[in-house]
C-alpha cells in the first residue's frame, strides 16, 4: 500500500465504499420488508369502526369480460370512500401473482377462476381464510342469512368454509336453436333421444354432430359425464369418482355410461379432429355449423361474440345423459370468491365480499355475462338486457321436475383429473374402448389413492 | 450494472494513469479483479443458482404456488423411476432430436451448396425466405401450423383432398399416431434458414483453388462435395448438430405446449412439457424439478457422447 499514489487511495476508498454500498442495498430492503407489525395498520383496515386503506383484488378475466367487476368495484369505491381499491386482473392473472401468493405477500381478495388457479390447491396450501365464523353474521339485502340463499352451497373442508361461490356456472350441451327449428330436428329429452337427433345431423348434413375440445378434455368430462353419473348414482356416485374410491369406475352404472359413450364414437358422432383441438378451435367449428352439439359453459356466447353470425341462435340444455324419463341433471360449476389468509385489509376484504353478495349485482351479473350468481330468487324474466338461453336455463334449473341439481363434494384434484382426461380423449378418439378406458381410470385412481 | 460500469470507469482511468504511475497500474489491476469477482458473483446469480436450487427443490413436495413446502428426500426420484409417462416423454424427445437433425442438416446442406454453387441469380432473395422463419417466435410457429394442419380448415388436408387424395388426409395433431410426426415439419422448417447460412458461410471460405484442383483430378461434382466440401465445413456441421441438439432438448416443449399441449393422450409430451404439466398444472413443482434434473443429466450425457462421435482429425489446407 505504501506505493499507492494518496489520490489513488481516494479512489480505492471511493470504489470500497460504492462496493459496500452496493452491498448493503440488499440487506436493508430484507430488513425492512418483513413482518412489520405496523404494516396492517399502515395499510387501513377498520379504525374506528370506519373501512379505509388499500384493497387488494385479484380476479381472472376470461368468457365473462371484466364489465361486471369494474361496475362493482367502482359502486364499492363509491360506498367505502375510504378504500382504495387495487385490481389485479387479467386472463393471465393467476400466473402473473403466483409470485406474490408463493412469498406470503397475496392480494386481500381473489375470485378463484381460469387456468392456475386451484380452489382446492389454495385450501391445502393454507392460502385461505377460514370464512365459517364470520358467514354465520353476513346478510342480504332482504335482512336473510346469505347462507340459506346459496342456489349450491359453499365447499366445505373438514367442516370449514374457505370459499364462497359466487358464480353459479353449469356445463350443459349448447346448439344452434335457429337452425334447428329450419331443419327440423328436436330438443334432446334423454340420451337416446340425444342419439338419434345426432343420427338424423349425421345422415341429414353429413358431418359428425358432437366436438369437444382434445386439449382439455375435462370440458366431455364435467361437461357430460358428471351429469351422466349423477343421474345414475347421485351425489354419492359424483363424490367417489372425485375422490378416486375404489370401484367408482367400475360399477355397473358407470360402465354403462362409459358404453354409451364407445358407442357415439363408434357411430362417428365424435369429431375425427377433436383430439388436436383447443377449446376455442373446438367452439369455432360449432360456431360454423361443422357440428352440432358442443358441451360448454354458460360463458360460450360471450366468449365467441366476436366470431358469432348474426344468424347464429344459441340454444342451451343441460347435457341429455339420462335415461328416458329421468329430469335432466346439473352438476354446476361454481366459481368462488376468497379472502385471503396473510390478507393485510381483512376488514376491508369482508366488506367488499358482503357487498358482492347481492341479488342486484346478480342480476346485474346475467346482463353482463350471460350467466348466474349463485343466490336464489334472481328474477330475470322479463329483463330485456339478459339472453333468452339463460331466462329459459334459469326457469328449467328452478323447476325441479325437469331439472335436478346435483354437487361435487369439491372439484376433482388435477392429479386425478389429468390421467381419467388423457384416457377420455384416447376414448373418444376411438383408440381405446370403454373397458380400456375403466382400467386407466380406476388406475388413475389408485395412484391418485 | 450501474456499479459495473462505475468500476470500469475507475479502472480506464487508472489504466490511463499508469502510463506515468507504476503504482496505479496495481491499483487498475486490483479494481479489474473486483470487477472479474463481481462479474462471477453476477455468473453465480443468474446461471449456477438457478440451477442448484432446481436441484435442491426436487428433494421437496411444494405445489410451487404457496411459500410452505416439505422435504421428501428421494421420493420424486423414485417417482421418476415409477412414472410411465416419463419413458414416452424421453422417447419423443430423442425422435425429434433425432428427425431434426437429419431434416435439417440434409435440406441445410442442400440449400446452401445449391444457392452458394449453382450461382443463381436469385441466390439472396431465397437467402432472405429461407431465413424468414427464424425470425419468427416459434409461439407464431406453433400456431401457424396449428391452423395449416387444422382437419377442416388447413391447407395440408384441403391439399390432400385436391389432388384426390381424400383417403390420406389425418386429423394431424388430434391423432396419437400421427401427432409426433407431424410436429417434425414445423421444427424442420423453422430450423433450416439459420444452419443454413451456416453452411453458406463454411462453404464460402472454401479456397476456390481446392475445387479447381479437384477438377483437374477429375472430380465430379459429387465427389467435389464428398471430398473436398464436407471435410472442409466439418466444423459447421458438428456445431450445428451439436446446436440443433441442445436446443431441441431445451426448447422442444415450446411448440409441444402451443400445439398439442402434449396430447392426445400424452403421445406427443417430451420432457420439457411434461415438466411443464407437473409443475403448473398439476401443482407438483418439486416433482417438476425433478424432471429438470433428468433433462439436464440427460444432454450433459447426450453432448457428451455427440463430442465423442463428431470429433474428427483437423483438415488443413
Amino acid at each position: 500500500m505504501k506505493y499507492i499514489h494518496s489520490s489513488s487511495k481516494w479512489w480505492m476508498l471511493a470504489s470500497a465504499a460504492l462496493l459496500l454500498a452496493a452491498c448493503g442495498d440488499d440487506t436493508e430492503e430484507e430488513a425492512t420488508g418483513g413482518d412489520d407489525p405496523d404494516d396492517s395498520a399502515e395499510n387501513g383496515g377498520e379504525e374506528g369502526g370506519e373501512i379505509s386503506g388499500d384493497l387488494e383484488i385479484q380476479y381472472f378475466v376470461g368468457g365473462y369480460g371484466d364489465s361486471w367487476w369494474k361496475e362493482i368495484i367502482s359502486d364499492f369505491e363509491a360506498e367505502y370512500p375510504d378504500v382504495t381499491v387495487i385490481e389485479h386482473a387479467g386472463p393471465n392473472i393467476n400466473d402473473e401473482m403466483r409470485t406474490r401468493w408463493i412469498s406470503d405477500d397475496p392480494p386481500d381478495v381473489v375470485y378463484i377462476d381460469g387456468a392456475g388457479s386451484s380452489e382446492t390447491q389454495m385450501i391445502e396450501d393454507n392460502q385461505l381464510m377460514d370464512l365459517t365464523d364470520w358467514l354465520d353474521d353476513v346478510e342480504l339485502e332482504d335482512g336473510s342469512a346469505l347462507l340459506d340463499n346459496f342456489i349450491v352451497e359453499p365447499n366445505r373442508h373438514d367442516g370449514q368454509i374457505y370459499t364462497l361461490p359466487l358464480v353459479f356456472d353449469t356445463w350443459g350441451t349448447w346448439y344452434n336453436a335457429g337452425h334447428f327449428e329450419a331443419e327440423g330436428y328436436e330438443v334432446p329429452t334423454d340420451f337416446d333421444h340425444f342419439m338419434e337427433v345426432m343420427g338424423d345431423v349425421q345422415a341429414n348434413e353429413d358431418i359428425s354432430p358432437f366436438v369437444t375440445t382434445g386439449q382439455h378434455p375435462y370440458y366431455f368430462l364435467r361437461g357430460m359425464l358428471y351429469p351422466a353419473f349423477a343421474s345414475v348414482g347421485g351425489d354419492e356416485l359424483l363424490a367417489d369418482i372425485v375422490t378416486g374410491a375404489e370401484g367408482a369406475w367400475e360399477t355397473p352404472e358407470v360402465v354403462e355410461i362409459m358404453e354409451n359413450v364407445e358407442q357415439m364414437q363408434t357411430e362417428g358422432f365424435f369429431d375425427s379432429g377433436l383430439g388436436a383441438f383447443n377449446h376455442t378451435q373446438s367452439q369455432m367449428n360449432f360456431i360454423l355449423g361443422d357440428n352440432a352439439f358442443i358441451p360448454v359453459g354458460f360463458w360460450l356466447p360471450n366468449e365467441m361474440a366476436n366470431d358469432t353470425p348474426d344468424d347464429f341462435e344459441f340454444g342451451f340444455i343441460p347435457s341429455p345423459m339420462q335415461a328416458a324419463g329421468e329430469p335432466y341433471r346439473v352438476v354446476p360449476d361454481l366459481r368462488p370468491l376468497a379472502i385471503a389468509e396473510n390478507a393485510e385489509n381483512p376488514d376491508a376484504a369482508k366488506a367488499f365480499v358482503d357487498f358482492a353478495f347481492n341479488r342486484e349485482y346478480g342480476e346485474l351479473f346475467s346482463e353482463h355475462t350471460g350467466a348466474m350468481v349463485n343466490i336464489t330468487d334472481i328474477d330475470l324474466d322479463g329483463n330485456e338486457n339478459v339472453p333468452d338461453y339463460l331466462i329459459s336455463a334459469n326457469e328449467m334449473i328452478n323447476d325441479e321436475s325437469q331439472v335436478q341439481i346435483n354437487q361435487l363434494p369439491h372439484p376433482m384434484s388435477a392429479d386425478l383429473e389429468q390421467p381419467i382426461s388423457d384416457a377420455l380423449v384416447s376414448l373418444m378418439t376411438g383408440n381405446i374402448g370403454a373397458a380400456e378406458f375403466i382400467e386407466s381410470a380406476e388406475a388413475a385412481a389408485a395412484s391418485y389413492r | 450494472m450501474t456499479m459495473h460500469y462505475i468500476l470500469l470507469y475507475i479502472s480506464v482511468r487508472f489504466l490511463k494513469r499508469g502510463d506515468h504511475h507504476g503504482a496505479t497500474k496495481k491499483s487498475a489491476l486490483l479494481i479489474f479483479s473486483l470487477l472479474y469477482r463481481s462479474n462471477a458473483r453476477s455468473f453465480y446469480d443468474f446461471y449456477d443458482l438457478p440451477m442448484l436450487n432446481g436441484l435442491y427443490l426436487s428433494f421437496f413436495e411444494w405445489s410451487g404456488s404457496a411459500g410452505g413446502r416439505t422435504f421428501i428426500g428421494l421420493d420424486n426420484y423414485v417417482q421418476l423411476f415409477n412414472d410411465s409417462i416419463i419413458p414416452r416423454t424421453i422417447w419423443h424427445d430423442y425422435f425429434l432430436v433425432i428427425t431434426k437433425v437429419f431434416g435439417i442438416m440434409i435440406l441445410a446442406t442442400f440449400f446452401a451448396v445449391a444457392l452458394t454453387q449453382l450461382r443463381l441469380r436469385e441466390a439472396p432473395f431465397y437467402r432472405v425466405i429461407f431465413f424468414f422463419p427464424n425470425i419468427m417466435s416459434v409461439v407464431v410457429v406453433g400456431i401457424l401450423w396449428s391452423f395449416i394442419y387444422n382437419p377442416s380448415l388447413g391447407i395440408v388436408n384441403s391439399g390432400l383432398e385436391a389432388v384426390g387424395l381424400e383417403n390420406w388426409t389425418q386429423p394431424w395433431l388430434g391423432s396419437e399416431t400421427w401427432a409426433l410426426p407431424s410436429l417434425v415439419l414445423p421444427s424442420v422448417w423453422a430450423g433450416i434458414g439459420l444452419f443454413m447460412l451456416m453452411m453458406m458461410a463454411g462453404i464460402l471460405n472454401v479456397p476456390k483453388n481446392t475445387y479447381e484442383a479437384a477438377r483437374i483430378d477429375g472430380a465430379n461434382e459429387w465427389q467435389q462435395f464428398w471430398k473436398v466440401t464436407m471435410p472442409l465445413i466439418w466444423p459447421q456441421i458438428k456445431n450445428s448438430i451439436l446446436y440443433i441438439v441442445i436446443t431441441t432438448l431445451n426448447g422442444s416443449f415450446i411448440l409441444v405446449q402451443v400445439m398439442t399441449q402434449g396430447g392426445p393422450n400424452n403421445s406427443t409430451h417430451v420432457m420439457g412439457s411434461y415438466l411443464y404439466q407437473q409443475a403448473f398444472n398439476q401443482y407438483n413443482f418439486g416433482y417438476g424439478a425433478t424432471i429438470g434434473v433428468m433433462i439436464l443429466i440427460l444432454s450433459l450425457i447426450t453432448i457428451m457422447i455427440l463430442q465423442f462421435f463428431l470429433r474428427r482429425e483437423k483438415v488443413e489446407y
